[in-house]
């Protein structure tokens, strides 16, 4: 089933959610909506559930426009990030309920199995018998899920179905999810605010920020061509490090301070203010590329590598090293990471009313 | 030590004001058990009896006062079952749905709370009389709308507001209507509240005094005023107004009982939630 | 039925607005009839315009009316207040007594307000009456209570405040339940005293939930019709006809029902302005009371 949002707006109060929001999800394709708090998210979900009507704009779900077409004859399942478990039924009474409704109905005996294979799906099996209230938050969460998984639907809409399960759970779950054969054959939207579940999740991920789309693609459009400085900051751990200089005459990059200069993958204008993007994993202490001269500023251990603060002038650059690399280094040692032009993204200035734009070819 | 004698101090006041709210209660089960002829002369000292309860539930005085007691029971309740159909589904939309049409209807109904009963019960004893509603159970129930609808449509609105509308939205998303939204989800939590505001609501209409006093006579008066009409006549008769007054006390209280939880939502209109 | 998804809440309201018109209708018939002189006497009534209300503003009854109205709002309201939020800082303060105490708080408050008056009047009686017999070892038997001026307007409110002391009372106990803790403790850390935690921080945080008492007791106790009818009908003499009793004795007792309608129209009027600048008031000291448990 595919989704299209065309220039949707949705108000509260005075409070615009959505600002002539336009969305394509693809038939099949599993979907990330990735965006802050308040950029819309959730408002664009209900939106396709028919839970907010919207004030101007069409939505619509395998071409057909779903203006007055009631949430439960749109056949879309939803996930709520605040659960919406029913408090008064036990954990099988809610993930049963949408076999018992008048729209999905099932034999008593089906739903059984059906709710049991969901639940065994998800590790909550022995949950059944238990109230909501006497759940923790990852249990609710999974029940919740459940609830989606356990119907047909054309369509599923997850609202960070995963936030509140602890770190390894969310891990484990996250693997899993795509894998669930329903899932992966069914067109899914799936809203998150963490961008390496995004990245790990998505066919395609679409950026939403103050009620818009800022930029939809694989996850290699978002990574390697980000929309700007605030999508480019949105993905990846540690930061991207953003340079701010000008374009020289010769078509190269001079940091602010005139410490270094850098050669450009692409053209811009001289004299532009510009940000010079590079991801602290395309810098390394060894290997080839433009060398920059520095000192260690700090280090800080991630696990196996190590992230390294570099002071370049009056710039931070941070890179990721090997720790066998960094073994010895101190605070002022001198050092000459390396940037290979093909890495470098450049960007607009940032300025007040907005994010700068990335530089060259889309 | 000063602050003990502070703490002995706070007690004895605390007391104290027990003893005013109890006494005239306590005083009033001496007086009901007393024998007619002990009525002037002592005032703790006395043979009890139960003769006034029963000169009160045997209309011997001409007052029959176990017929005002059904009939506030029926009114009552009539007016609670009226309110509740047509408030429930009123607050509800109020509380989901912020529009221009609830929003006048709320604020009309709350203006009724603080209306002075008479300017509606004056032109309304002139219309009963010309409907013929005049000292009926319709007419009764009609009138004390104007003390349960505001009641049950603001408290319930309160507790409909505190429900997450995600949960009956998740039941449209499971394949039911709006309408099975609402029973199988939304009005089985709110079930206290509406306990609460039911029994509130019974128990202001059965205290109310003005409107049988003005809108009945005889057929459809209610305890309130029956209890009163023991004080008239030629020859006092306190023992049989304190035993009346009793038993008219009674429903209330042991219904106020049950609801204690839920009271300082329903005494403030929902405005005060604990 | 199938509603279109816009009309769906005015469908749900439907039923309370009709009934709300049903209540609406004699309050319009009412205050139609003010611009009448419709009475028993005269049932076929004259257009008078305004002149209903003219009479009633230019009447020495009604501003004594209006003000033993207000005297008695004033001191019921008043009373209540102070003593409610008394008794629930003393609730409050004792733990084990307190709730078992609470129970027997709303005791009154479920009482009818007429069957109380009843209660009191027996009590305050001179002949079976209780009240003097105690005062009597105090040397103070013998008390007229209800048969003076003085003494009936007391008495009517000592009976409003014995009735609706608790709705005080719980209200503030409920705001006393619901107070931050942070406040209470960065004072302690401060080494405020008892006085000044007391002045400077329970009292404006609960005076939200005394006011709503406040505004609901004032307004009510503007209109008290049941527990004046019951314990001294009006008198001695008219030294106790609040408002709503003189309607009800212009419209009831002598039928000049166009002419008692327009008393409790400008009742009304009184209460709608009492209730506009309360709620203002309400407005003022909630954002005085957010800002002090900041």
């Amino acid at each position: 089933m595919s989704i299209a949002l065309r220039g949707v707006v949705k108000s509260y109060g005075r409070t615009t959610a959505l600002d002539g929001l336009d969305l394509d999800v693809r038939d099949g394709e599993f979907f990330c909506l990735l965006g802050p708090s308040g950029a819309g998210k959730t408002t664009t979900l209900k939106a396709v559930a028919g839970l907010e009507r919207p004030e101007a704009g069409t939505i619509e779900i395998d071409g057909r426009d779903m203006r007055d077409v009631e949430p439960y004859d749109r056949g879309v399942a939803m996930c709520f990030e605040s659960y919406a478990l029913y408090p008064h039924r036990s954990v099988y009474d809610n993930l049963v309920s949408p076999l018992r409704s008048p729209r999905h109905r099932l034999p008593p005996a089906e739903a059984r199995d059906r709710v049991d294979t969901v639940a065994g799906l998800l590790g909550i099996g022995d949950l059944l018998d238990r109230m909501p209230g006497r759940l923790s938050n990852g249990q609710r969460q999974r029940v919740a899920l459940g609830r989606v998984l356990v119907r047909p639907a054309r369509a599923f809409l997850l609202d960070e179905p995963l936030s509140h399960l602890d770190a390894k759970l969310r891990q484990q779950m996250r693997a899993e999810l795509k894998a669930i054969g329903d899932v992966r054959r069914t067109t899914t939207l799936y809203v998150t605010h963490d961008s390496v579940e995004a990245l790990a999740l998505g066919d395609r991920i679409g950026v939403i920020r103050d009620g818009r789309i800022v930029q939809t693609g694989t996850r290699e459009d978002i990574w390697y061509r980000p929309y700007d400085t605030e999508v480019a900051r949105a993905f990846g751990r540690p930061r991207i490090n953003l340079l701010p200089g000008t374009v020289t005459e010769a078509g190269r990059f001079r940091s602010a301070d005139g410490a270094f200069e850098l050669p450009l993958p692409v053209r811009a204008a001289p004299g532009t203010e510009v940000l010079a993007g590079v991801r602290p994993r395309d810098v390394s202490l060894t290997g080839d590329g433009h060398r920059l001269p520095g000192t260690v500023y700090v280090t800080e251990v991630l696990g196996r590598s190590v992230e390294v603060t570099v002071r370049i002038g009056a710039q931070a650059l941070s890179l990721v090293a090997d720790r066998a690399e960094v073994a010895g280094l101190r605070p002022d040692d001198p050092v000459r990471p390396a940037v290979r032009p093909e890495n470098l993204l450049l960007f607009e200035a940032d300025r007040p009313h907005g994010p700068g734009r990335r530089i060259g070819r889309r | 030590m000063r602050k003990r004698l502070w703490g002995w101090l706070a007690d004895a006041a605390l007391l104290l004001y027990f003893v005013f709210a109890l006494f005239p209660v306590a005083w009033m089960l001496i007086l009901s058990l007393k024998p007619a002829d002990q009525l002037f002369s002592t005032y703790f000292s006395f043979t009890p009896t139960l003769d006034a309860y029963r000169t009160v539930l045997g209309d011997d005085e001409g007052i029959p006062f176990v017929r005002f007691f059904v009939n506030s029971l029926v009114v009552s309740l009539g007016a609670v079952a009226l309110s509740l159909v047509v408030g429930l589904p009123a607050a509800y939309a109020s509380a989901r749905w912020r529009f221009k049409g609830s929003e006048h209807l709320m604020f009309t109904l709350l203006s009724f709370r603080f209306a002075p009963e008479l300017t509606v019960i004056i032109p309304l004893f002139v219309l009963y009389q010309k409907l013929g509603l005049f000292d009926t159970y319709a007419g009764m129930v009609w009138v004390l709308q104007l003390v349960t609808l505001p009641l049950v449509v603001w408290i319930m609105r309160s507790y409909f507001a505190d429900l997450t509308p995600e949960l009956e939205q998740a039941a449209l998303l499971d394949g039911y209507t709006r309408r099975q939204a609402f029973f199988k989800v939304a009005l089985p939590l709110v079930r206290p509240g509406i306990a609460a505001v039911s029994l509130l609501a019974f128990i202001f209409a059965w205290n109310n005094f003005v409107f049988p006093l003005i809108l009945t006579s005889h057929e459809a008066q209610t305890v309130t005023v029956g209890a009163l009409s023991f004080l008239g006549g030629d020859r006092p008769k306190y023992h049989l107004t304190a035993a009346a007054a009793l038993i008219s006390v009674v429903p209330p209280l042991l219904l106020a009982l049950t609801i204690q939880r839920y009271l300082v939502r329903g005494l403030s209109f929902g405005a005060v939630k604990s | 039925m199938r509603a279109r998804p816009a009309l769906r809440p005015y469908l749900l309201i439907l039923p309370a607005l009709l009934l709300t018109c049903g209540i609406l209708y004699p309050f319009g018939l009412g205050l139609y009839y003010t611009l009448f002189d419709f009475s028993a006497a005269k049932p076929r009534p004259d257009l008078v315009r305004l002149h209903n209300y003219e009479t009633v503003l230019t009447q020495d009854a009604f501003w004594h009316s209006a003000w033993v109205t207000v005297l008695y709002a004033v001191g019921a309201a008043g009373v209540e207040t102070v003593l409610g939020v008394a008794v629930a800082l003393l609730l409050h303060r004792s733990s084990l007594a307190g709730r078992v105490l609470e129970k027997i708080l709303i005791l009154p408050l479920m009482i009818a307000p007429v069957i109380a008056a009843i209660m009191w009047k027996l009590m305050l009686q001179p002949s079976v009456g209780v009240i003097n017999h105690l005062l009597e070892p105090f040397g103070l038997g013998g008390v007229q209570w209800t048969d003076t001026p003085a003494g009936a307007l007391l008495s009517s409110i000592a009976v409003d405040v014995w009735v609706y002391t608790p709705f005080v009372a719980i209200l503030a106990l409920a705001g006393l339940r619901s107070l931050p803790l942070s406040p209470f403790e960065a004072a302690q850390v401060d080494g405020a005293g008892p006085w000044y935690t007391f002045r400077r921080l329970t009292l404006p945080m609960l005076w939200p939930y005394v006011m709503v008492a406040v505004i609901f007791r004032f307004m009510d106790s503007l209109k008290v019709f049941d527990i004046i009818y019951a314990l001294t009908e009006g008198g001695p003499g008219d030294s106790t006809v609040v408002l709503q009793i003189r309607a009800y004795l212009e419209a009831i007792r002598f039928q000049r029902y166009s002419f008692g309608i327009s008393y409790t129209i400008v009742l009304w009027a009184v209460v709608y302005l009492a209730a506009m600048v309360l709620v203002r008031h309400l407005g003022r000291i909630q954002r005085k009371a957010a800002e002090v448990s900041a």
